[in-house]
């Protein structure tokens, strides 16, 4: 056995120790960024920014902090708050309920003005009260529960709730088919945002008069669905809808293709990926789907993100992205509006936050990469249009795109 | 200090909350059975809070419960302080943690008898379904609110740090627990199960008995924290009490040392304080920009090194028996090592 002597033991103790007692100085000041650029001036504005770095939601916060920085440097470029930069402080909030709250805690208890984030909307049923208690206005970027913005006042967010942006995509299908009578819905019930999606489509297809078919479940995990899809084929469904991540729902396109099924398919957020092209290739074609955001949306602001995106990561910017640039601008606009209002520098950190909470909800933010948005007294979003897209294959498969379907509210205009 | 409890409040009773699950998994380990069903345990107790604090105590239609019972839950809402301005009653999580104790310990014999047949690594695969059944249950049940789980769930205290006064206590006493535990007859049957299962039974130690006990033990604690987690963090969903808990409490028996009570505690602390010190070390004034740029990126992996480094360098964990009994050993007792001889020969 290899003998340890006390005294070693002790130095990995007492290095440990002089770590945690470095703790206290942080309150000086937090992470910082890079220097702004030259032409603004002053103290910079701070913003903090705790979303998914690390853990199994890593991929969607990665997007994110894309997304923000890109809204960073362009709003720093267009004059920033009135003459002052914007500063962005990230904090990781991993992809648990704990990370969320350490990242909340250490953004509060430093000058941020308020915060954007979490990723999830579990994580933020355990960090916004937090963020409530201490009367720091927070907006959530990609949290879609309904009961998100009900957690208090400072609680908004810029991501659609599943019970708005849903029903938009069997519209679409329906507007395309209109023959269609019975639907089958399959979910993944592994995953928080499936199993919400599917009770708004199937109450939807119910809603509508269709004929719904045992609903067919599946985990995020599986790669083989032919017990689901011999489930419902013999009843011949006329549409299928599926909520899931990306590639087991390609998969199951993939299967439900190959054993047979012509009809149109409607997917849920989860398909809203490129990812998914790699998965069912030539068999993605045809896929229905409704989106918060599209990078084929026009509006300069939209237009200027997909550009800087595509220039930096080579491929177009999805959801995540457009959302958390979204969020940032949502700050960045109420922040400028509040200085011409009274003046950032006459307001003490607390009242900047109350006041800031005020300003953001009530304003109208005309050109985002959501289009036109504002928000509901309680916090919720109200976005102006959503998007209906169909994905469109290569003959060969490696290739694939979103096509933007008119939506029915434009039909109707 | 107001503001360094306003940051770190949170951080210290998860700390502490650790400190206690680790113990959980190390009670078993007293009695040699590498047993990783603590986070199951965990999560049965944080759903068990979540449905009697959001559900079934004071419900705003009024009784769900019969009336002896009833009245014995309203009386423990006013004993303890915290009932007034909206707050839950402290009282109440207390009772929900007895509830969850007792729903673990039955649960852990009914697990405890078929698992514990099992041995070494087949034991472990053998908790590990048992968590994995726990989540898959936890998806599907209503109860349990499916993959998003139960929100909301109501506070018995203004900040964090005051659960402090539900996670203090509960440290202290299942340390205290513990440690009387290893010096009485049970403590030392536990031990000799651990070096040698053959020789304790030939000694007239009952295995099974044993074993399941120190499993159930381990059980009951789980579940208390799993409780006051769920109060702490204000949700509960399957994500909770999931294998890559019991993976990190495992790291946190074997950085602090598996053969005292004093090391998974100790573990337990240093490894969760760990990110968060590297997050506020990342912050700290002064420092070049490449470096605080790295603390900030990397410090998971700085994280993981360290863990990599403390195994390598102190393979029986930080704590260990010696050092305890270096100076207070008695003259003519030897270390735990000089027992492991005498067995090979019998086997």
């Amino acid at each position: 056995m290899m003998k340890v002597s006390l005294r070693l033991r002790i130095a990995f103790l007492v290095l440990l120790a002089i770590s945690l007692t470095s703790i206290p100085a942080v309150f000086a000041q937090d992470a910082t960024e890079e220097a702004p650029p030259v032409e603004l001036t002053g103290e910079p504005v701070r913003i903090g920014f705790a979303v998914a770095e690390s853990g199994g939601s890593s991929l969607f916060g990665q997007e994110q902090v894309i997304g923000a920085e890109i809204a960073r440097d362009y709003f720093n470029d267009h004059g920033g708050i009135n003459g002052r930069p914007i500063e962005l402080v990230f904090q990781d909030a991993a992809s648990d309920e704990a990370g969320a709250i350490n990242a909340f805690q250490t953004l509060i208890s430093s000058d941020v003005v308020g915060i954007v984030g979490p990723t999830l909307s579990q994580q933020a049923f355990a960090a916004d009260p937090l963020a409530e208690e201490a009367a720091v206005p927070v907006i959530g970027p990609s949290n879609t529960h309904p009961d998100i913005p009900g957690i208090g006042d400072f609680i908004a967010r810029v991501s659609a709730p599943v019970t708005v942006v849903a029903p938009n995509a069997v519209d679409a299908a329906l507007a395309l088919n209109p023959d269609v009578e019975t639907v089958a819905v399959f979910y993944a019930q592994n995953d928080a945002f499936a199993t919400s999606e599917t009770v708004v489509f199937q109450a939807y297809v119910e809603e509508q008069g269709l004929t719904l078919l045992p609903v067919q479940t599946f985990q995020t995990t599986d790669t083989d669905f032919t017990t689901q899809i011999t489930n419902v084929l013999p009843s011949e469904p006329d549409l299928i809808i599926i909520s899931g991540l990306a590639v087991d729902s390609g998969n199951l396109v993939r299967q439900l293709r190959e054993l047979g099924f012509a009809g149109p398919i409607v997917g849920g957020n989860g398909l809203n990926s490129t990812n998914m092209f790699t998965v069912c290739q030539a068999l993605c074609d045809g896929i229905i789907l409704a989106q918060a955001y599209s990078p084929l949306a026009e509006g300069e602001i939209n237009q200027a993100l997909v550009e800087i995106y595509e220039e930096e990561q080579g491929r177009t910017p999805g959801q995540f992205t457009g959302q958390a640039f979204a969020a940032v601008q949502v700050f960045v606009e109420a922040l400028r509006a509040l200085d011409d209002e009274v003046g950032l520098d006459t307001l003490e950190l607390a009242d900047l936050r109350v006041q800031l909470n005020e300003t953001l909800l009530g304003l109208t933010y005309e050109d985002t990469p959501l289009g036109t948005i504002s928000f509901t007294e309680d916090g919720d979003i109200v976005q102006a249009a959503y998007f209906v897209a169909q994905i469109e294959m290569s003959e060969d498969g490696t290739e694939g795109s979103f096509v933007l379907l008119p939506s029915a509210e434009e039909e109707a205009e | 200090m107001d503001s360094f409890i306003n940051q770190y409040g949170f951080l210290i009773v998860q700390m502490v909350l650790q400190a206690v699950l680790a113990l959980s998994l190390y009670l078993p380990l007293m009695a040699g059975q590498l047993s990783l069903a603590s986070p199951a345990f965990y999560a049965v107790g944080g759903y068990v809070a979540a449905v009697l604090s959001t559900q079934k105590f004071l419900p705003p239609a009024g009784t769900v419960f019969p009336e002896p019972v009833q009245s014995l839950v309203i009386w423990l809402a006013t004993v303890f302080p915290g009932a007034q301005d909206g707050l839950y009653p402290a009282g109440l999580v207390v009772l929900e943690m007895l509830i969850a104790g007792l729903i673990s310990g039955v649960l852990a014999l009914m697990v405890g008898f078929p698992a514990l047949r099992l041995r070494g690594i087949y034991l472990a695969l053998a908790t590990i379904a048992f968590v994995e059944i726990v989540r898959v249950l936890s998806l599907n049940l209503p109860v349990t609110g499916g993959a998003i789980g139960i929100f909301n769930i109501p506070q018995p205290f203004h900040t964090k740090f005051e659960y402090l006064w539900i996670a203090g206590p509960l440290i202290l006493l299942s340390v205290w627990f513990v440690a009387r535990l290893e010096r009485t007859r049970v403590g030392r049957a536990f031990a000799a199960l651990r070096e040698d299962e053959l020789a304790a039974t030939a000694m007239g130690i009952n295995p099974t008995y044993h074993k399941v006990l120190a499993f159930t033990l381990g059980a009951v604690l789980a579940g208390m924290v799993g409780v006051v987690s769920a109060h702490f963090l204000n949700t509960w969903n399957a994500r909770q009490g999931t294998f890559d808990l019991g993976v990190l409490v495992l790291a946190y028996v074997v950085i602090g040392g598996a053969r005292t009570f004093a090391g998974p505690v100790l573990g337990a602390l240093l490894l969760t304080a760990l990110p968060e010190v590297l997050r506020a070390v990342a912050g700290l004034p002064g420092l070049p920009t490449w470096l605080t740029e790295f603390l900030r990126e990397g410090r998971l992996i700085i994280y993981g090194i360290l863990i990599a480094v403390g195994t390598v360098f102190f393979p029986q964990g930080l704590l260990t028996p010696e050092i305890f009994t270096r100076r207070r050993r008695p003259p003519g007792i030897q270390d735990s090592g000089a027992g492991e001889t005498a067995p090979t020969e019998v086997s």
